[in-house]
């Protein structure tokens, strides 16, 4: 149940990507239409992360194309606002709640010149945004998890972009910052940005999102939420994985070369 | 002392020139070496160090004598390779970083010193200026070579400082990085150029057993005092001239010292002061500020005794019973009654003690906040309450005034606790 678009601002086309050998994701084909708040659902393991990374160009595909506003990545970069992982950053680096957040603005920037005073407002008016003021000059391991997660979000809004990619933005979150955060990305989305969420909680995800992406290694479903969050999709998404993909992914592993590579 | 007014009046020029050699060595290699530390590739510098011996060798025998910029180019290319094979390794071997680092180390070094053992055979009357590599002489440094390893020190300060957002985010975040488009790749190449170059311009006042000391030390003993980026690069940088500028100091009195291991031990120093006194991560604070936090338990615990006492319908307690509440803590309760007494929470009358009106209300607190964490753990978590009461013990001189409001709108002003005994408050 793979739903396509017209004039897609997002458009996947055959991608495989792979681990070293180890594919980790199989021939993902997916357009999206803009202002949508996106939900990447799918079990552990599934290549959630992978999918976005693979967008971002932070790993190279095996096969396959991504385009973005219909544009290679890299001419328009300064449009897409990217998310890690909270987990995978130091949060005892020695930096405040704003050296974080003026890093989204960077981009715009580019090397050399330094962030100034227009930068800086950007970045306390972004902070305000995800109800953050109170912590401007906090350190950053003095935060709690939800925090460092809003200061996350409030570094992506310093990036004013149009397409926005979260890594488990909920991750470690409490129920309270999760609706105001949903509440701050569903606005986003009405003022025609497009969010794409990599989530894990089927329960918000069936309120909030208005499209699914669903993935279990290969893509199950692509489309508005009512669509494709039924019951037997979901059963495909997280019914554990396929026996033949699995056994395909331990012949393709044994090999002393990675055969996918064009 | 005569010697320590000449030396640090600066009337002899080269000791001028010697001193802000070392300062501008000192503030290079804290600076990049700070930023290495957080990064956490600390041993990579050690790696660097040791490995630029083969190419000092090498250096020295291609030029014949004690050519600084033979010595600096040949340091730079043998610590240029150790760093490429170490990250070609990782990247292409299933070896992890710590046994590719420590092979590096070691074969380099290794080399470096049969380079070093051979020359010296050679009979070259040269040869005895090339042993201070090892373990450095920053006062038999020449003008000339001042010029240089100054000079690079001064790139690699001003480099720093220019790409310092970048740098910033390779450290922090890398992935944003790429995410942005910045070219990540090559401000990590650039990073690790800095990081030979600040090797290679201490190989000669330092040396190279040493060098990593004044590359890590620094920016960890700074780390104590500070979570400031800008702060934590001033700080280590301050560090290491100060070291930098005793071990010369050192060397200038005791002509045979060589000042590496003299810096080092001045560097050490600091670092062990910062580890005991620094406030806050210091061990010294930390060990203060626990011993008074179990003066407050124990201050809190006589009051919920005396609290109890009066539940009971006991006004006062005979202090003997108290001490015998805590059989072996005799010194502890004698210090916790005479704080109590000076904050006026309890009276003494003879050798009784009774609870005042504002120790009655304190104790009601410390009793109130235990019940209702206990109430808490018992409806909120599910927890039976013969369980409750070893986490109610300690959360109960923990929570604060917003967390006691929140259980109490939470369980809804209740009135008993899970032993059905009554959760105190101050009437209005």
């Amino acid at each position: 149940m793979i739903t396509q678009v017209e004039e897609p601002i997002l458009e996947i086309h055959d991608l495989t990507v792979s681990y070293d050998q180890n594919p980790v994701l199989w021939n993902v084909d997916l357009s999206l239409p803009k202002g949508k708040l996106v939900g990447i659902l799918g079990p552990n393991g599934a290549g959630k992360s992978t999918l976005i990374k693979a967008i971002m160009g932070l790993i190279p595909p095996t096969s396959g194309y991504i385009r973005i506003f219909d544009k290679p990545l890299n001419e328009v970069r300064t449009r897409i606002s990217y998310v890690p992982q909270r987990e995978s950053v130091d949060w005892n680096f020695p930096a405040s709640v704003l050296d974080v957040v003026m890093m989204g603005t960077y981009g715009k920037l580019g090397l050399f010149r330094r962030p100034g005073k227009k930068e800086k407002e950007l970045a306390l008016h972004s902070l305000e945004q995800v109800g953050m003021s109170g912590f401007v000059k906090r350190q950053i391991s003095e935060l709690s998890g939800g925090q460092q997660q809003r200061v996350f979000i409030a570094r992506a809004l310093a990036q004013q972009a149009d397409l926005y990619l979260m890594d488990e933005p909920f991750a470690g979150v409490d129920m309270a910052t999760e609706t105001a955060i949903f509440q701050l990305l569903k606005e986003m989305a009405d003022t025609g940005k497009t969010v794409i969420v990599v989530h894990h909680d089927i329960h918000s995800a069936m309120n909030f999102f208005d499209w699914a992406i669903m993935l279990n290694l290969h893509l199950v479903a692509s489309g508005p939420k009512d669509l494709v969050m039924t019951e037997e999709l979901l059963r495909k998404t997280y019914g554990g994985k396929l026996n033949l993909l699995t056994k395909v992914t331990d012949l393709i592993k044994r090999k002393e070369f990675n055969p996918l590579k064009s | 002392m005569e010697d320590f007014v000449y030396f640090f009046t600066f009337q002899d020029p080269s000791i001028l020139w010697v001193v802000l050699g070392i300062t501008l060595l000192g503030i290079g290699s804290a600076y990049v070496g700070t930023f290495s530390f957080l990064d956490k590739k600390a041993l990579l510098g050690d790696a660097i160090s040791h490995a630029v011996l083969p190419g000092i060798c090498l250096g020295f025998i291609l030029a014949g004598e004690k050519n600084p910029v033979y010595i600096v180019t040949g340091a730079f290319v043998s610590g240029g390779i150790a760093t490429f094979l170490s990250t070609w390794l990782k990247r292409n071997t299933k070896l992890s970083e710590d046994a590719i680092i420590a092979t590096i180390l070691s074969v380099f070094f290794g080399i470096g010193i049969v380079m070093l053992t051979a020359l010296q055979k050679s009979g070259n009357p040269e040869i005895a200026g090339l042993n201070t590599f090892i373990f450095g002489n920053a006062i038999g440094i020449s003008e000339k070579d001042l010029m240089l390893y100054g000079g690079l020190a001064l790139f690699i300060i001003l480099v720093l400082t220019f790409f310092l957002k970048e740098f910033r985010l390779m450290v922090f975040d890398r992935e944003f990085g790429d995410s942005i488009g910045f070219p990540m790749k090559s401000i990590s190449f650039s990073f690790n150029v800095l990081m030979i170059l600040a090797v290679v311009i201490g190989i000669q006042a330092i040396g190279v057993v040493l060098m990593a000391a004044l590359l890590i030390t620094p920016g960890s003993a700074a780390r104590f005092w500070t979570d400031r980026l800008g702060t934590l690069l001033i700080l280590a940088a301050l560090f290491s001239v100060i070291s930098g500028v005793m071990g010369t100091y050192i060397s200038f009195v005791l002509p045979q010292m060589p000042t590496g291991p003299w810096v080092v031990v001045f560097l050490s120093l600091i670092a062990l002061i910062s580890f005991l006194f620094s406030p806050k991560s210091g061990m010294l604070f930390r060990f203060f500020a626990r011993k008074k936090y179990l003066r407050k338990t124990h201050r809190e615990h006589l009051l919920k005794a005396l609290y109890k006492a009066l539940e009971e319908g006991r006004k006062s307690l005979p202090i003997e019973e108290i001490y015998e509440l805590y059989p072996y803590h005799k010194p502890q309760t004698q210090s916790g009654i005479k704080d109590l007494k000076q904050n006026n929470y309890i009276n003494q009358n003879q050798e009784f003690i009774e609870l005042s009106q504002s120790g009655i209300s304190e104790a009601m607190r410390i009793v109130r906040l235990h019940r209702l964490w206990e109430l808490y753990l018992n409806e909120s978590m599910n927890i039976a309450p013969d369980h409750v009461h070893d986490s109610a013990e300690q959360l109960e001189h923990l929570l604060t005034p917003e967390l006691e409001a929140l259980l109490e709108k939470r369980l809804n002003y209740p009135a008993l606790d899970p032993h059905q005994e009554t959760i105190p408050r101050d009437r209005p």
